[in-house]
């Protein structure tokens, strides 16, 4: 009868974390050997598969070609599973148009496409389950793939979402958090700067600030674990590769 | 991060088709245990278990459901509520009771917490698969308590309290420390005492077995599940409103009152009738519901004629108004039960069917009768009863309800004081000993001495006085004015009791002033809203002794009077004169004063002090004229005018006739307050556009002044209501020169058209709308009172913030946020009308029991002059300016004999017919016709109409349509105009011998008089609070209205006899 509460009095939010808290990350590079670079993240009950291809030639029509850097074409699907209700449409619809277009333009930021000029880069992104927070967790998978494919980027790229309820902002939310006001932020860490921030709900101006912070801190969090995660990798494949 | 994730698989519905969810749950290793006897080093902040008790006690899940008022009782301590409890009483009772939990968990002065085991890694169980669900909740509850007293390494026994008896029975020879037993044997083992708690606890089971057993006769339709009723809502299919029963027709007519947001049929701008209890269906009082509107053609009118509000009578369709939009619940949204005082019928009532079930009649008349089980039906007889309703099912005619505790016998004064407390949710416990421990001590062997840092210093530089009335103790603010060096500049100076001092932001005083919001009046006693301590001496201003205060000083132009600078700021000050009102027009009017301050002093310094004070006294009055002007050019209304005051006055007590004609003084002291309010607001406005409190008075809607209109229209005056400017003007205009009573109705009826006044926040507003109607300002707020208003306090603190901003320092403690501050305001609102109707309510009690002891045939005081200000289908409502009550007058009686002319002018009853028009009504019988005009005066007597269920109330009946004429003119100051000074003084010195023999007619009185002189007040408010509290009622709504300002706490009834 009562709506859920998404904040207790004692702190504690619905699924038991405190407001700052991240949800458990845990992920993988190189899960596909075809591509040239690829990542699974799990970020709480969010799972994305990320795939990298290129830098290559231009593919289909020649006249989207760039003379001094690369392009970034990219994908975003959920698949027909992902979502508690059957998807029809896995890719196309205009969510994912937009969601495409909001990854595009997220890595053009990041990735230093001036080092390939007239070549193209393709990031494909799937979302196989969702949980909240789908823009963030594909953001932080396509950084691991391209890292995975060896692709130079300035920084990492690490995103996530965040909410503000009763006058506090909350860290990654989850699929029942993301009701309310939520904002999106891709942070490149180390320098602060901002690659994408978008946010689609109504939120005092005062407020802003106060969710902008938390926004960063929860991104330099996931930077951490995206850190860790990439030289567990180079320490396994070195292992492998070395002697 | 210690967190450890969990998938939990929930299936849940939505829309109707099922759907499987997937979320997480994680669990950590330390959550806090809020216990002060924790070891382990719980990250514990906000309140604490204490240690000092016997046991822990651990509620299972059905107790905290069924039996949450019993483990309310702030005996009961050492309480730990389960999350797994919590989260069970917001699903299955809804957001009511879940908010009652949540604050009875932030409540410092219950020992209890919540302990968050669902997210505790031991604690925590998960739901084995086909374990029903409350297996699985009494497993989590013990698991809980099994964790809680491992982690307190088992220096308490553990109490897990269940209703279950195969959890008794399973889990009680597991574990050596923790004990299980039913609620029942909780109570009667560990807190024998507790009487109260027990007989809450039966009477709260009997109910639930009584539910069980219930017919399955279906009295009332289903309501809609809520789904349906939100989707109706949106599409506009359906209303929502509040529910308002028309206390005067309760069985048959309800109206709701809708929602402004909820409401897109915009061709809809009046209530929703409700007609007949079926379509009102198991709505009461106060409920959110969900209406449906009925075919127009259904569409009823609502009854216009005075009812006696004995049983129901069939009204004729003749008596109706205009066919209005008429409705039927289709669902409740949010019940909106409180506590409600019912009466036990006598024995013979009682039905012999079902003995142990029986219909009491609750005091207030809008609320059905409600059935409650129990077996002492005979020793209840006749007393008054607090209950609360459990339920309502479609199935039964009546609610069920269970009592909660016995007040006394009906028609003693006490037991009907406190169900005036109690129908008005105000609770006044004495201050608890943690309360008092607070306060700063001022005794002759300690006495307490003002601390001088950090404050500045004004004892020296400025003379600072008070004006009060006479005897006030508790003096909350001061004044100061002088002319700066150089004499082009003045300084005026308002320094306020500085309560936020020695009330702390969270402390238990604050607390519990913040739950009263404001000191309670009563007609014979009252309730402060702090401590004695601080109300009557350390927050007092009291003269010649240092004390704090919070300041506002202006610098003002010589002779434009216009503001240059304001300083704000926490001083220290002594007040040189503590004058009474009296005393200080008569130094403005240059009459030779005592003033006892100056007693001691050689004649000339005397002479010279004396100067001193007039020459401030002249330059104050000087500056509060023209800050008057300048309001009045702003179009201020004159509302709380001369007469209003005494209108409003609905005791008999005639001290409170004293403002009728205001000296000037009153008048220059209130307009300093008002300009302090308005500075201040305009400075915290400034410093914290979205979390300060304001009052707000928004202009009133056109329609509500038909009536001032059309009675105008009827005496021969236009009134222009578009302005708060042109309605002042136009009121001013209309004066009858042969009865100053017609200026003085006018004035009442334009005051009941207002809306209230309010706090509010500043951020849920527009920055444009937080102009006050009534006073012409654009921004208001109070600031004046700290020692008795809750919201002054709060405007201290803020006021204390902005200060500290400006300094560039951080304001110390977050202010609260604007939704805080708006459930403060919204809670501080609702406070204030429950003690003004309180107050009313009390008023009114006192009133029937001095004509009580009346006999209306023979005594004169029963008889009085009566003014008609309105007229309705079978009588008409008058206004007896003796006594300032108001009340219903028949021309038509049950049998359908009509008020007719006997020969000497008097009246008495024949058959014959009424006859109604806009201005007058008259009556035809076979000996002639009498005609009553509006504002005509007819003589009334006056009697006590006696109520078992209800209160008493008063039967007015017309003696005869002449002007009453009182056996000694002298006693009361008649209408007509007399030299102004010289009544003033009439009135005041017939006003104290009045209030003086009252007083020792009480004592000697009928009624038990050692009761009474316990309950007399020889304190009294200061004047300016009363006044300002007339001017806050002349700005109430209409039902409100009529009720009698603050009085001094003088005696309950006085008479000129």
């Amino acid at each position: 009868m009562a709506g859920l509460e998404l904040l207790s009095d004692q702190g504690y939010r619905l699924d038991g974390r405190k407001a700052t808290e991240l949800r458990k990350v845990q992920a993988r590079m190189g899960v596909f050997a075809q591509a040239d670079g690829s990542a699974y993240i799990e970020q709480g009950n969010t799972k994305a598969l990320a795939v990298v291809y290129g830098p290559h030639e231009m593919r289909g029509s020649r006249n989207r070609t760039l003379h001094d850097r690369a392009v970034i074409n990219c994908q975003y699907s959920m698949a027909t599973f992902s979502t508690a209700e059957r998807k029809r449409r896995p890719h196309g619809d205009r969510k994912s148009t937009e969601m495409s277009l909001h990854l595009k333009q997220t890595f053009e930021a990041a990735v230093m496409t001036q080092l390939y000029p007239r070549s193209q880069i393709d990031i494909y992104v799937k979302v196989l389950q969702a949980d909240g927070g789908n823009y963030s967790v594909c953001v932080n998978a396509a950084t691991l793939a391209i890292i995975d494919a060896g692709i130079p980027m300035r920084d990492y790229v690490c995103a996530c979402t965040v909410g503000f309820v009763d006058e506090t902002p909350l860290a990654d939310l989850c699929f029942a958090e993301e009701s309310g006001s939520s904002l999106a932020l891709a942070l490149l860490p180390r320098g602060g700067q901002i690659a994408l921030l978008q946010m689609d709900a109504q939120l005092h101006q005062d407020h802003l600030e106060a969710l902008m912070d938390a926004a960063m801190t929860a991104c330099k969090g996931v930077s951490k674990v995206l850190d860790e995660v990439v030289r567990r990798h180079l320490q396994e494949v070195s292992v492998l590769t070395g002697e | 991060m210690v967190l450890q994730p969990l998938g939990l698989w929930k299936v849940l519905g939505s829309r109707g088709r099922k759907v499987r969810v997937v979320r997480e749950h994680y669990l950590r290793e330390h959550v806090p245990c809020h216990s002060s006897l924790c070891q382990a080093g719980c990250d514990n902040d906000g309140k604490l278990l204490s240690e000092d008790v016997t046991h822990y006690v651990f509620p299972d899940v059905g107790v905290v459901v069924d039996y949450q008022e019993v483990l309310e009782f702030r005996e009961l301590r050492g309480v730990v509520f389960t999350q797994t409890a919590c989260s069970a009483v917001q699903h299955s009772k809804g957001r009511r009771q879940y908010n009652r939990l949540r604050n009875l968990l932030k409540d410092p002065r219950h020992d209890c917490v919540l302990f968050a085991n669902e997210f505790q890694e031991y604690a925590y169980c998960s739901r084995a698969k086909g374990e029903s669900q409350d297996i699985w909740h009494s497993r989590s509850v013990y698991s809980a308590a099994v964790w809680y007293h491992d982690h307190l390494v088992g220096v308490k026994p553990v109490v897990m309290i269940t209703e279950d008896e195969a959890a008794v029975a399973m889990y009680s020879s597991l574990h050596s420390g923790i004990y299980i037993v039913s609620m029942q044997e909780y109570l009667l083992n560990f807190w024998p005492e507790l009487q109260a708690a027990q007989d809450l606890y039966c009477s709260v089971s009997q109910a639930l077995q009584e539910k069980e057993s219930e017919g399955t006769e279906r009295e009332y339709l289903e309501h809609l599940p809520s789904e349906v009723l939100e989707a109706g809502i949106k599409s506009g299919r359906y209303i929502q409103g509040t529910l308002n029963v028309n206390k005067h027709r309760a069985q048959n007519e309800a109206f709701v009152r809708l929602e402004g947001s909820s409401n897109k049929n915009t061709d809809l701008n009046s209530d929703v009738l409700l007609s007949g209890g079926k379509s009102r269906n198991r709505a009461v009082q106060g409920d959110m519901v969900v209406v449906e509107l009925l075919q127009k053609s259904e569409w009823r009118g609502r009854a216009t004629a005075l009812s006696e509000g004995q049983g129901e009578d069939k009204l004729p369709e003749s008596t109706q108004s205009q066919p209005m939009p008429t409705g039927r619940v289709v669902g409740i949204l949010q019940r909106n039960w409180r506590d409600y005082v019912v009466t036990f019928p006598p024995k013979e009532e009682t039905q012999s069917r079902s003995s142990r079930r029986i219909l009491a009649t609750p005091w207030d008349q809008r609320i059905p009768k409600i059935r409650i089980s129990t077996q002492q039906a005979e020793a209840l007889q006749d007393h008054r009863v607090v209950v609360r309703i459990d339920s309502w099912e479609s199935t039964s005619l009546y609610p069920n309800g269970h009592s909660v505790r016995v007040l006394g016998r009906a028609g003693e004064l006490e037991t009907e004081v406190q169900t005036i407390l109690i129908e008005n949710g105000v609770t006044v416990l004495p201050f608890s000993e943690a309360q008092l421990r607070e306060m700063p001590v001022n005794t002759p062997e300690k006495p307490w001495r003002a601390d001088e840092a950090a404050r500045r210093d004004l004892r020296e530089s400025h003379l600072v006085f008070s004006v009060d009335p006479r005897g006030c103790e508790d003096v909350d603010d001061t004044l100061s004015v002088r002319t700066l060096p150089g004499g082009a500049r003045l300084e005026l100076g308002v320094h306020i009791a500085d309560v936020t001092h020695f009330v702390r932001e969270g402390s238990l005083t604050d607390l519990e002033a913040r739950s009263r919001a404001t000191t309670y009046y009563l007609a014979d006693r009252r309730y402060d809203m702090l401590p004695a301590v601080l109300s009557a001496d350390l927050c007092s201003l009291l003269g010649g002794v240092d004390r704090y205060a919070m300041s506002v000083l202006w610098e003002l132009d010589a002779h434009t009077l216009v503001v240059h600078k304001v300083w704000y700021g926490r001083t220290l000050i002594r007040s040189s004169y503590q004058l009474y009102y009296e005393q200080a027009q008569a130094l403005l009017n240059g009459e030779p004063v005592q003033v006892p301050e100056l007693l001691q002093l050689e004649p000339e310094q005397r002479d010279a002090k004396l100067a001193q004070l007039t020459g401030a006294l002249e330059l104050l009055t000087h500056v509060a004229r023209h800050l008057r002007a300048q309001r009045d050019l702003g179009g201020a209304l004159e509302l709380e005018g001369v007469e209003v005051r005494a209108q409003l006055d609905e005791d008999k007590n005639i001290t409170a006739l004293v403002p009728r004609q205001p000296l000037e003084v009153h008048e220059t002291v209130a307009e300093c307050m008002i300009h302090a309010n308005h500075w201040v607001a305009r400075k915290i406005q400034e410093s914290f556009p979205q979390q300060s409190l304001l009052r707000h008075h928004p202009p009133p809607r056109q329609e509500y002044f038909c009536q001032l209109v059309d009675c105008a229209k009827a005496m021969g005056f236009t009134i222009n209501t578009r302005s708060n400017k042109d309605l002042a003007d136009s009121l001013d205009q209309a004066v009858d020169p042969k009865d100053p009573l017609v200026n003085r109705m006018l004035r009442v009826m334009a005051t009941q058209a207002m809306s209230n006044a309010l706090y509010v926040s500043t951020g849920s507003i527009p920055k444009d709308q937080c102009y006050h109607y009534g006073l012409a300002l654009d921004r208001y707020t109070h600031f004046t009172s700290p020692i008795r208003r809750y919201a002054d306090i709060v405007v201290h603190r803020l006021l204390t913030a902005a200060i500290s901003l400006d300094r560039g320092s951080d304001p110390g403690q977050t202010l609260a946020s604007n939704k805080d501050l708006g459930v403060t305001a919204e809670h501080i609102n609702r406070k204030n009308q429950a003690a003004q109707r309180t107050q009313k309510l009390s008023t009114e009690l006192f009133q029937c029991l001095y004509f009580k002891d009346k006999d209306p045939l023979t005594d004169p005081c029963c008889v009085a002059d009566a003014v008609v200000y309105s007229i309705r289908t079978n009588g008409f409502l008058v206004f007896i300016p003796q006594y300032g009550l108001k009340g219903a007058v028949y021309v038509k009686n049950r049998e359908g004999q009509v008020v007719s002319a006997g020969p000497d002018g008097t009246c008495e009853w024949q058959s014959g017919s009424v006859h109604r028009y806009p201005d007058r009504i008259s009556t035809v019988c076979s000996t002639g016709t009498i005609t009553f005009n509006l504002f005509q005066h007819i003589t009334v007597r006056i009697s006590v109409q006696p109520s078992r269920c209800h209160s008493d109330s008063l039967l007015l009946e017309v003696l005869s349509c002449q002007p009453h004429q009182r056996p000694d003119p002298v006693d009361l100051p008649g209408p007509q105009p007399q030299g102004r000074t010289h009544l003033v003084q009439e009135v005041v010195r017939l006003a104290e011998e009045a209030s003086k023999q009252a007083q020792e007619k009480a004592a000697q009185g009928s009624r038990p008089s050692e009761e009474e002189r316990d309950f007399y007040q020889t304190k009294w408010p200061n004047l300016y609070s009363l006044l300002e509290e007339v001017r806050e009622l002349a700005l109430m709504d209409p039902q409100a209205c009529g009720g009698g300002p603050r009085l001094s706490g003088g005696a309950g009834c006085t008479s000129t006899a």
